[in-house]
Protein backbone atom coordinates (compact mmCIF):
# COMPACT_ATOMS: atom_id res chain seq x y z
CA UNK A 1 0.00 0.00 0.00
CA UNK A 2 0.98 3.72 -0.79
CA UNK A 3 1.38 5.88 1.84
CA UNK A 4 0.83 9.45 1.38
CA UNK A 5 1.65 12.10 3.84
CA UNK A 6 0.08 15.41 2.96
CA UNK A 7 2.58 18.42 4.93
CA UNK A 8 -0.05 20.44 7.94
CA UNK A 9 0.07 23.36 5.00
CA UNK A 10 -2.13 21.55 2.44
CA UNK A 11 -5.14 21.94 4.73
CA UNK A 12 -5.05 25.54 3.40
CA UNK A 13 -8.12 25.46 0.77
CA UNK A 14 -5.93 27.39 -2.21
CA UNK A 15 -4.45 23.81 -2.26
CA UNK A 16 -7.53 22.17 -3.07
CA UNK A 17 -7.87 22.17 -6.89
CA UNK A 18 -3.66 21.01 -6.97
CA UNK A 19 -4.58 18.52 -4.69
CA UNK A 20 -7.39 17.06 -6.63
CA UNK A 21 -5.30 17.25 -9.95
CA UNK A 22 -2.40 15.26 -8.10
CA UNK A 23 -5.23 12.60 -6.86
CA UNK A 24 -6.59 11.98 -10.00
CA UNK A 25 -3.52 11.64 -11.70
CA UNK A 26 -2.58 9.15 -9.06
CA UNK A 27 -5.93 6.87 -9.22
CA UNK A 28 -5.21 6.86 -13.01
CA UNK A 29 -2.13 5.71 -12.79
CA UNK A 30 -3.19 2.95 -10.22
CA UNK A 31 -1.31 4.21 -7.62
CA UNK A 32 -3.78 5.48 -4.83
CA UNK A 33 -3.40 4.63 -1.17
CA UNK A 34 -4.29 5.98 2.23
CA UNK A 35 -4.00 9.79 3.41
CA UNK A 36 -2.07 10.44 6.39
CA UNK A 37 -2.94 14.18 6.87
CA UNK A 38 -0.33 16.06 9.69
CA UNK A 39 -0.83 18.91 11.74
CA UNK A 40 1.41 21.13 13.36
CA UNK A 41 2.24 19.11 15.85
CA UNK A 42 1.79 15.56 15.04
CA UNK A 43 5.36 13.45 15.50
CA UNK A 44 5.87 13.02 11.36
CA UNK A 45 8.74 10.06 12.37
CA UNK A 46 6.36 8.30 14.43
CA UNK A 47 3.61 8.52 12.03
CA UNK A 48 5.39 7.23 9.42
CA UNK A 49 6.96 4.77 11.38
CA UNK A 50 3.93 3.24 11.88
CA UNK A 51 2.41 3.26 8.70
CA UNK A 52 5.75 1.29 7.57
CA UNK A 53 5.31 -0.91 10.36
CA UNK A 54 1.57 -1.64 9.26
CA UNK A 55 3.14 -2.58 5.64
CA UNK A 56 3.47 0.90 3.80
CA UNK A 57 4.83 0.05 0.31
CA UNK A 58 5.99 3.34 -0.23
CA UNK A 59 6.18 6.60 1.83
CA UNK A 60 5.45 9.66 -0.09
CA UNK A 61 5.99 12.77 0.86
CA UNK A 62 3.42 15.50 -0.43
CA UNK A 63 4.80 18.81 0.61
CA UNK A 64 8.50 20.70 0.27
CA UNK A 65 11.65 20.32 1.20
CA UNK A 66 11.07 21.13 4.66
CA UNK A 67 8.42 17.71 5.04
CA UNK A 68 11.30 15.93 3.14
CA UNK A 69 14.09 16.23 5.42
CA UNK A 70 11.57 16.06 8.75
CA UNK A 71 10.52 12.78 6.96
CA UNK A 72 14.20 10.81 6.76
CA UNK A 73 14.11 9.91 10.38
CA UNK A 74 11.26 7.66 9.97
CA UNK A 75 12.20 6.17 6.83
CA UNK A 76 16.04 6.36 6.75
CA UNK A 77 17.33 2.76 7.72
CA UNK A 78 14.36 0.93 6.36
CA UNK A 79 13.57 -0.69 2.95
CA UNK A 80 10.64 1.03 2.60
CA UNK A 81 10.84 3.73 -0.49
CA UNK A 82 10.66 7.53 -0.36
CA UNK A 83 9.08 8.96 -3.13
CA UNK A 84 8.10 12.61 -3.02
CA UNK A 85 5.24 14.78 -4.72
CA UNK A 86 6.83 18.78 -4.94
CA UNK A 87 4.06 21.51 -3.84
CA UNK A 88 5.58 24.58 -4.77
CA UNK A 89 6.33 26.86 -2.54
CA UNK A 90 9.60 28.16 -3.39
CA UNK A 91 11.36 25.40 -0.77
CA UNK A 92 11.65 22.49 -3.34
CA UNK A 93 15.41 22.44 -4.41
CA UNK A 94 16.12 18.61 -2.81
CA UNK A 95 13.54 17.92 -4.82
CA UNK A 96 14.78 19.40 -8.03
CA UNK A 97 18.06 17.87 -7.28
CA UNK A 98 16.12 14.19 -7.43
CA UNK A 99 15.40 14.86 -11.00
CA UNK A 100 11.69 15.68 -9.89
CA UNK A 101 10.15 19.53 -11.02
CA UNK A 102 6.68 19.22 -10.75
CA UNK A 103 3.52 17.59 -8.88
CA UNK A 104 2.57 15.84 -12.16
CA UNK A 105 5.71 14.98 -13.21
CA UNK A 106 6.03 13.64 -9.75
CA UNK A 107 3.42 11.22 -10.31
CA UNK A 108 4.74 9.65 -13.56
CA UNK A 109 8.05 9.22 -11.74
CA UNK A 110 6.42 7.17 -8.62
CA UNK A 111 4.83 5.27 -11.24
CA UNK A 112 8.14 4.73 -13.33
CA UNK A 113 9.47 3.58 -9.75
CA UNK A 114 12.81 3.96 -10.76
CA UNK A 115 14.72 3.81 -6.96
CA UNK A 116 18.38 4.53 -6.08
CA UNK A 117 19.67 4.02 -2.65
CA UNK A 118 21.91 7.14 -1.35
CA UNK A 119 23.66 7.82 1.77
CA UNK A 120 22.29 10.15 4.40
CA UNK A 121 23.95 12.64 6.07
CA UNK A 122 23.33 12.44 10.41
CA UNK A 123 23.21 15.37 12.84
CA UNK A 124 23.43 14.26 16.42
CA UNK A 125 20.45 11.42 16.46
CA UNK A 126 18.78 13.06 13.72
CA UNK A 127 19.42 12.65 9.70
CA UNK A 128 19.65 15.55 6.64
CA UNK A 129 19.85 14.65 2.39
CA UNK A 130 20.97 17.51 1.57
CA UNK A 131 23.07 20.16 2.84
CA UNK A 132 24.00 21.75 6.41
CA UNK A 133 25.61 25.24 5.90
CA UNK A 134 26.64 27.63 9.16
CA UNK A 135 28.36 30.84 8.63
CA UNK A 136 32.56 30.77 8.48
CA UNK A 137 32.31 33.67 11.43
CA UNK A 138 33.12 31.76 14.77
CA UNK A 139 33.06 28.20 13.17
CA UNK A 140 35.40 25.58 13.84
CA UNK A 141 35.64 22.17 12.32
CA UNK A 142 37.09 19.27 13.84
CA UNK A 143 37.30 17.04 11.36
CA UNK A 144 37.64 12.77 11.78
CA UNK A 145 39.18 13.93 15.06
CA UNK A 146 42.03 14.20 13.45
CA UNK A 147 42.79 17.99 12.30
CA UNK A 148 40.69 20.81 12.65
CA UNK A 149 39.56 23.93 10.45
CA UNK A 150 39.22 27.94 10.74
CA UNK A 151 38.44 29.92 8.58
CA UNK A 152 39.61 33.51 9.10
CA UNK A 153 37.35 35.31 6.01
CA UNK A 154 33.72 35.86 5.84
CA UNK A 155 32.07 33.29 3.58
CA UNK A 156 29.94 29.61 4.96
CA UNK A 157 31.35 26.14 5.13
CA UNK A 158 28.81 23.55 3.81
CA UNK A 159 29.17 19.72 4.51
CA UNK A 160 27.13 18.46 1.30
CA UNK A 161 25.89 14.82 0.86
CA UNK A 162 23.27 15.70 -2.01
CA UNK A 163 23.82 19.26 -3.87
CA UNK A 164 21.21 20.84 -5.16
CA UNK A 165 22.83 22.74 -8.07
CA UNK A 166 26.38 21.66 -10.24
CA UNK A 167 27.63 25.06 -10.31
CA UNK A 168 29.80 26.74 -8.02
CA UNK A 169 31.80 24.20 -6.88
CA UNK A 170 35.68 24.08 -7.95
CA UNK A 171 36.24 22.65 -11.11
CA UNK A 172 35.55 18.69 -11.87
CA UNK A 173 34.43 18.22 -8.51
CA UNK A 174 31.05 15.98 -8.79
CA UNK A 175 29.29 15.66 -5.38
CA UNK A 176 27.02 12.54 -5.09
CA UNK A 177 25.35 10.81 -2.26
CA UNK A 178 26.20 7.71 -3.51
CA UNK A 179 30.13 8.21 -3.19
CA UNK A 180 30.06 7.30 0.29
CA UNK A 181 31.54 10.57 1.87
CA UNK A 182 30.34 13.32 2.93
CA UNK A 183 32.24 16.42 1.09
CA UNK A 184 33.19 19.68 3.32
CA UNK A 185 33.04 23.09 0.90
CA UNK A 186 34.26 26.01 2.14
CA UNK A 187 33.59 29.34 0.51
CA UNK A 188 35.15 32.62 1.50
CA UNK A 189 34.03 36.28 0.78
CA UNK A 190 36.60 39.01 0.32
CA UNK A 191 34.44 42.50 0.91
CA UNK A 192 35.55 45.01 -1.62
CA UNK A 193 35.86 48.94 -0.30
CA UNK A 194 33.58 51.12 -1.74
CA UNK A 195 31.21 47.84 -2.76
CA UNK A 196 28.00 46.43 -1.00
CA UNK A 197 28.33 42.98 -2.51
CA UNK A 198 31.29 40.78 -1.41
CA UNK A 199 33.34 39.36 -4.10
CA UNK A 200 33.89 35.03 -3.49
CA UNK A 201 37.54 34.76 -3.65
CA UNK A 202 37.91 31.28 -2.66
CA UNK A 203 36.99 27.68 -2.26
CA UNK A 204 38.00 24.77 0.08
CA UNK A 205 37.00 20.88 -0.58
CA UNK A 206 38.07 18.17 2.00
CA UNK A 207 36.05 14.39 1.93
CA UNK A 208 34.89 13.55 5.36
CA UNK A 209 33.74 10.76 7.02
CA UNK A 210 32.71 12.34 10.58
CA UNK A 211 32.95 15.69 11.17
CA UNK A 212 32.22 17.97 14.50
CA UNK A 213 31.03 21.39 14.15
CA UNK A 214 31.30 24.13 16.59
CA UNK A 215 30.36 28.16 16.67
CA UNK A 216 31.89 30.22 19.11
CA UNK A 217 29.20 33.00 18.01
CA UNK A 218 26.09 31.02 18.33
CA UNK A 219 25.50 31.02 14.65
CA UNK A 220 23.28 27.98 13.75
CA UNK A 221 23.49 25.91 11.23
CA UNK A 222 20.99 24.94 8.46
CA UNK A 223 20.10 21.75 7.68
CA UNK A 224 18.63 20.61 4.33
CA UNK A 225 18.17 25.07 3.73
CA UNK A 226 14.88 24.58 5.81
CA UNK A 227 15.30 24.12 9.78
CA UNK A 228 18.18 25.37 11.98
CA UNK A 229 20.22 23.45 14.90
CA UNK A 230 22.91 24.93 17.55
CA UNK A 231 26.12 24.16 17.78
CA UNK A 232 27.59 21.64 18.56
CA UNK A 233 26.68 19.42 16.02
CA UNK A 234 28.23 16.11 15.26
CA UNK A 235 27.94 15.25 11.38
CA UNK A 236 28.34 11.62 10.25
CA UNK A 237 27.66 9.43 7.06
CA UNK A 238 25.10 6.90 6.94
CA UNK A 239 25.96 4.97 3.74
CA UNK A 240 23.01 3.35 1.82
CA UNK A 241 20.60 4.14 4.50
CA UNK A 242 17.55 5.52 2.24
CA UNK A 243 15.49 4.06 -1.02
CA UNK A 244 14.91 7.15 -2.78
CA UNK A 245 12.31 7.58 -6.09
CA UNK A 246 14.24 9.40 -8.31
CA UNK A 247 13.69 11.12 -11.76
CA UNK A 248 16.05 10.65 -14.43
CA UNK A 249 17.19 14.08 -14.63
CA UNK A 250 18.49 14.20 -10.80
CA UNK A 251 22.06 15.68 -10.13
CA UNK A 252 23.85 12.46 -9.05
CA UNK B 1 51.74 15.73 -11.30
CA UNK B 2 49.58 19.18 -11.74
CA UNK B 3 50.28 21.07 -14.62
CA UNK B 4 49.56 24.82 -14.46
CA UNK B 5 46.00 24.94 -16.06
CA UNK B 6 44.77 21.64 -14.39
CA UNK B 7 45.67 23.50 -11.09
CA UNK B 8 43.82 26.66 -11.87
CA UNK B 9 40.76 24.44 -12.42
CA UNK B 10 41.19 22.04 -9.71
CA UNK B 11 40.61 19.39 -11.93
CA UNK B 12 43.27 16.56 -10.37
CA UNK B 13 43.17 17.57 -6.79
CA UNK B 14 40.96 15.53 -4.00
CA UNK B 15 41.73 18.12 -1.62
CA UNK B 16 41.95 21.84 -1.75
CA UNK B 17 43.10 23.73 1.12
CA UNK B 18 41.87 27.78 0.08
CA UNK B 19 43.67 30.63 1.08
CA UNK B 20 42.22 31.92 4.91
CA UNK B 21 41.83 28.45 6.20
CA UNK B 22 43.80 27.67 8.54
CA UNK B 23 43.91 23.74 9.29
CA UNK B 24 45.97 22.13 12.39
CA UNK B 25 45.92 18.81 12.69
CA UNK B 26 47.15 15.44 10.97
CA UNK B 27 46.16 14.99 7.27
CA UNK B 28 46.06 11.78 5.76
CA UNK B 29 45.40 11.83 2.59
CA UNK B 30 44.87 9.20 -0.61
CA UNK B 31 44.48 11.84 -3.67
CA UNK B 32 46.28 15.16 -4.89
CA UNK B 33 46.02 18.09 -2.41
CA UNK B 34 46.06 21.70 -2.91
CA UNK B 35 47.28 24.15 -0.43
CA UNK B 36 46.82 28.03 -0.53
CA UNK B 37 46.22 28.48 3.36
CA UNK B 38 47.75 27.93 6.68
CA UNK B 39 48.79 24.33 7.69
CA UNK B 40 49.89 23.23 11.33
CA UNK B 41 50.65 19.39 12.01
CA UNK B 42 51.68 16.48 9.53
CA UNK B 43 50.52 16.20 6.30
CA UNK B 44 50.74 13.29 4.43
CA UNK B 45 49.36 11.68 1.16
CA UNK B 46 49.82 8.93 -1.24
CA UNK B 47 49.24 10.97 -4.36
CA UNK B 48 50.78 14.83 -5.42
CA UNK B 49 51.05 18.10 -3.09
CA UNK B 50 50.64 21.48 -4.51
CA UNK B 51 51.78 23.97 -2.00
CA UNK B 52 50.78 27.50 -3.36
CA UNK B 53 52.80 30.78 -3.79
CA UNK B 54 51.19 32.21 -0.33
CA UNK B 55 50.73 29.22 2.09
CA UNK B 56 52.41 28.89 5.40
CA UNK B 57 53.02 24.99 6.44
CA UNK B 58 54.47 24.11 9.63
CA UNK B 59 54.59 20.71 9.01
CA UNK B 60 56.77 17.46 8.02
CA UNK B 61 55.56 16.50 4.70
CA UNK B 62 55.36 13.06 3.01
CA UNK B 63 53.89 13.04 -1.13
CA UNK B 64 54.48 11.73 -3.82
CA UNK B 65 55.46 14.22 -6.05
CA UNK B 66 55.46 17.78 -4.41
CA UNK B 67 55.77 21.47 -6.14
CA UNK B 68 56.28 23.93 -3.51
CA UNK B 69 55.56 27.49 -3.84
CA UNK B 70 55.05 29.02 -0.52
CA UNK B 71 56.80 28.61 2.99
CA UNK B 72 57.33 25.29 4.82
CA UNK B 73 58.90 24.76 8.24
CA UNK B 74 59.38 20.79 8.39
CA UNK B 75 61.12 18.08 6.91
CA UNK B 76 59.91 17.41 3.45
CA UNK B 77 59.66 13.34 1.94
CA UNK B 78 59.00 12.96 -1.46
CA UNK B 79 58.78 9.60 -3.41
CA UNK B 80 59.41 11.18 -7.05
CA UNK B 81 59.92 14.82 -8.37
CA UNK B 82 60.07 17.79 -5.71
CA UNK B 83 59.76 21.16 -7.68
CA UNK B 84 60.68 24.16 -5.85
CA UNK B 85 59.56 27.37 -7.23
CA UNK B 86 61.19 30.88 -6.86
CA UNK B 87 59.12 31.74 -3.97
CA UNK B 88 59.58 29.10 -1.98
CA UNK B 89 60.94 29.39 1.38
CA UNK B 90 61.94 25.97 2.88
CA UNK B 91 63.20 25.47 5.99
CA UNK B 92 63.77 21.74 6.71
CA UNK B 93 65.39 18.57 5.54
CA UNK B 94 64.32 17.47 2.41
CA UNK B 95 64.40 13.92 0.53
CA UNK B 96 63.40 13.51 -3.07
CA UNK B 97 64.35 10.88 -6.37
CA UNK B 98 65.02 14.09 -7.79
CA UNK B 99 64.74 17.96 -7.51
CA UNK B 100 64.43 21.12 -9.44
CA UNK B 101 65.34 24.55 -7.24
CA UNK B 102 64.34 27.68 -9.32
CA UNK B 103 66.48 30.65 -9.01
CA UNK B 104 65.49 33.03 -5.91
CA UNK B 105 63.94 29.86 -3.51
CA UNK B 106 65.10 29.45 -0.53
CA UNK B 107 66.43 26.48 0.91
CA UNK B 108 67.84 25.69 4.81
CA UNK B 109 68.28 22.27 5.77
CA UNK B 110 70.11 19.24 4.12
CA UNK B 111 68.82 17.54 0.92
CA UNK B 112 69.21 13.78 0.08
CA UNK B 113 68.56 11.83 -2.91
CA UNK B 114 67.24 8.87 -2.42
CA UNK B 115 68.57 6.79 -5.30
CA UNK B 116 71.91 7.89 -3.76
CA UNK B 117 70.89 6.51 -0.21
CA UNK B 118 70.16 3.08 -1.76
CA UNK B 119 73.04 3.00 -3.97
CA UNK B 120 75.04 3.78 -0.51
CA UNK B 121 73.55 0.65 1.28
Amino acid sequence: MHVYIYDYFLSQRKHDSLLAKIETRITDLGLNGKVVRLGQIKNIKETVQNEIRRGAKTIIAVGDDELVSQILDGVANTSTPLGIIPINTGKNAITTALGINSSEQACDILSARRIEKIDLGTINASFFISTLTIPNEGTILQVNQEYSMETTAAGESMVINLPITKNGFPGNFLFSPQDGNLELFVKTKKQKKFSLHPKEVAQSVLSVDNLTILNTKHHPALVDGVRKINTPIDVSINKNALNIIVGKDRLF
Amino acid sequence: MFNKEDRNNNKEAETIIGPSVKVSGEFNGNGNIIVEGIFDGNLKTSGNLYVGDKAKIKANIEAKEARIGGEITGNIKVDGHLEISSSAKILGDIICSNISIAKGAILNGNCSMKHIEAVAK
